[in-house]
């Protein structure tokens, strides 16, 4: 098969699979950032308590591969009650795992505001969301966007896990499209050459968002 | 001329105590501050000073005593007799009537000057937008830097960053004004134009509450002054009586240490 013909064959096929990949990124980074934030505040806290839960998170998430967080998620789920589709649960656990590394992240920016700033904004009577809001999370993400920029090229490519639990997204594609075929070589350069594509377009997008940050 | 000082204590203090780990800070401090007075409070480093002002403002948690700010307890509640914490929304009642000024100014750098005197009177007070900035330049008038209303923090001096934040804590009308080394972080040609604001505050009656290492202020606008050492009040009284002739040995040694360091 030449390879005009195997993408003319195969080129929607990958695509829809690129699509996948794209749609459950997005959907994951939005459970990862926010419940990272969330952690962050509670590593933060002053109850010892949730300082603790939050901590034992953290360690859990970045000490257990992504794959055993998706097969206890779809596996184990339905035991727990969690019935869901291959996808909300591949979603929902990369969301989970991303959640513990934005966690530091987001942890490291919100140390790097003077606690002074916010004692002053205390003294004012402004309420501790508000601080959050206005004072300290603008003034973080110059520190913050880089990492998390590279955070999420992690999610993607820790995404091809989820072609183990059957979804149908870029991984998974490729090695459907290889039992198709036979063919090794052919679908697997192309799968990587969109996940490349892919990165580098964040990169990029990452990169205007650093310069857009740095002149805020 | 200065308002006549009411008798009636505005801040009382009782038995205040604070420890961090196996230091103890305050050792049982008694205070009384009554409406339009100012009150310095000096002393060697360490001596509990600032720990004193934080927990007037409940920045500290203190561990015992009381704080009372117009006839409330600050920073508590007693529920059936049992203390606990204020929360969230009740602390920011008890603090309400303190504007608090800090030895590093403590400004948002990412906001305008007059953003940052603004921003407690639109989200705190609901004062609207145009309102808020006509209250906000009044403030910055007051304390001579009106011009600088749309610069950033950072392109100011120290000088014009503390009298921002002296506008920041006055726009929220405060009836005490809680001062923390105010004048330390700043190079010395700086210190008098933020004394100067200070004491324009003190003329006009405003009560104050100031933690310092400016002799000369607390000699000449303060009407207490209280010397701490090692967590406690070691004498307190007219700052003529206090400077000319000090009872304790420590503050006759501190005084005289000073005195020589500023020849």
């Amino acid at each position: 098969m030449t390879t005009l013909d195997f993408i003319a064959t195969y080129g929607p096929l990958l695509l829809s699979g690129l699509f996948a990949t794209l749609r459950i990124c997005f959907f994951a980074s939005l459970i990862a950032i926010p419940l990272g934030l969330v952690v962050a505040l509670l590593l933060r806290s002053r109850r010892a308590a949730l300082r603790w839960i939050a901590r034992a998170y953290v360690e859990v998430m970045r000490g257990t591969p992504i794959l055993v967080v998706l097969f206890l998620l779809y596996y184990g789920g339905p035991s727990f009650g969690l019935v869901l589709e291959a996808e909300p649960v591949g979603i929902l656990g990369l969301g989970l795992y991303g959640a513990g590394y934005f966690a530091e992240i987001l942890r490291a920016g919100l140390q790097s505001i003077a606690q002074g700033q916010i004692e002053a904004a205390r003294m004012l009577g402004i309420p501790a969301a508000h601080i959050l809001w206005r004072i300290q999370l603008p003034q973080m993400l110059r520190l913050v966007v880089p990492p998390s920029i590279n955070q999420i090229i992690v999610l993607i490519k820790e995404s091809a896990a989820l072609s183990i639990i059957t979804v149908p997204e870029l991984t998974k594609i490729g090695a459907q499209i290889a039992n198709e075929t036979f063919a090794v070589i052919q679908p697997y350069l192309a799968v990587a050459l969109l996940y490349w594509l892919l990165i580098e377009i964040l990169a990029a997008l990452g990169h205007w968002l650093e310069r857009k940050v740095r002149h805020a | 001329m200065k308002p006549e000082k009411n008798d009636k204590a505005l801040i009382q203090v009782k038995g205040l105590r604070k420890r961090f780990g196996e230091i103890e800070v305050l050792k049982g401090i008694d205070l009384e501050v009554r409406p339009s007075e100012v009150l310095c409070i000096i002393g060697p480093s360490g001596s509990g000073k600032s720990t004193l002002l934080r927990s007037i403002a409940f920045l500290e948690a203190y561990d015992a005593g009381d704080v009372v700010f117009d006839g409330k307890l600050v920073g508590y509640r007693d529920d059936a007799g049992r203390r606990r914490l204020a929360s969230e929304k009740e602390l920011n009642q008890d603090r309400s009537g303190f504007g608090m000024v800090f030895q590093h100014f403590h400004l948002w750098p990412h906001l305008r000057v007059l953003a940052n005197v603004t921003e407690a009177l639109r989200v705190v007070k609901k004062i609207g937008s145009a309102e808020a900035d006509r209250i906000g330049a009044e403030m910055l008038g007051k304390v001579g830097i009106a011009a600088f209303a749309d610069k950033y923090p950072e392109q100011l001096s120290g000088g014009q960053k503390q009298r921002v934040a002296i506008a920041r804590a006055l726009a929220m009308k405060p009836r005490v004004m809680l001062f923390d080394e105010p004048t330390s972080a700043l190079d010395p040609e700086l210190v008098g134009e933020v004394l100067g604001v200070m004491k324009q505050l003190a003329q006009e009656g405003m009560t104050m509450l100031v933690v310092t290492h400016e002799m000369g202020f607390a000699a000449h606008v303060a009407d207490t002054v209280v010397f701490m050492d090692g967590g406690k009040i070691i004498e307190k009284g007219d700052p003529g009586k206090l400077f000319a002739a000090p009872e304790s040995d420590r503050l006759k040694q501190f005084l005289n240490t000073w005195r020589e360091r500023s020849i």
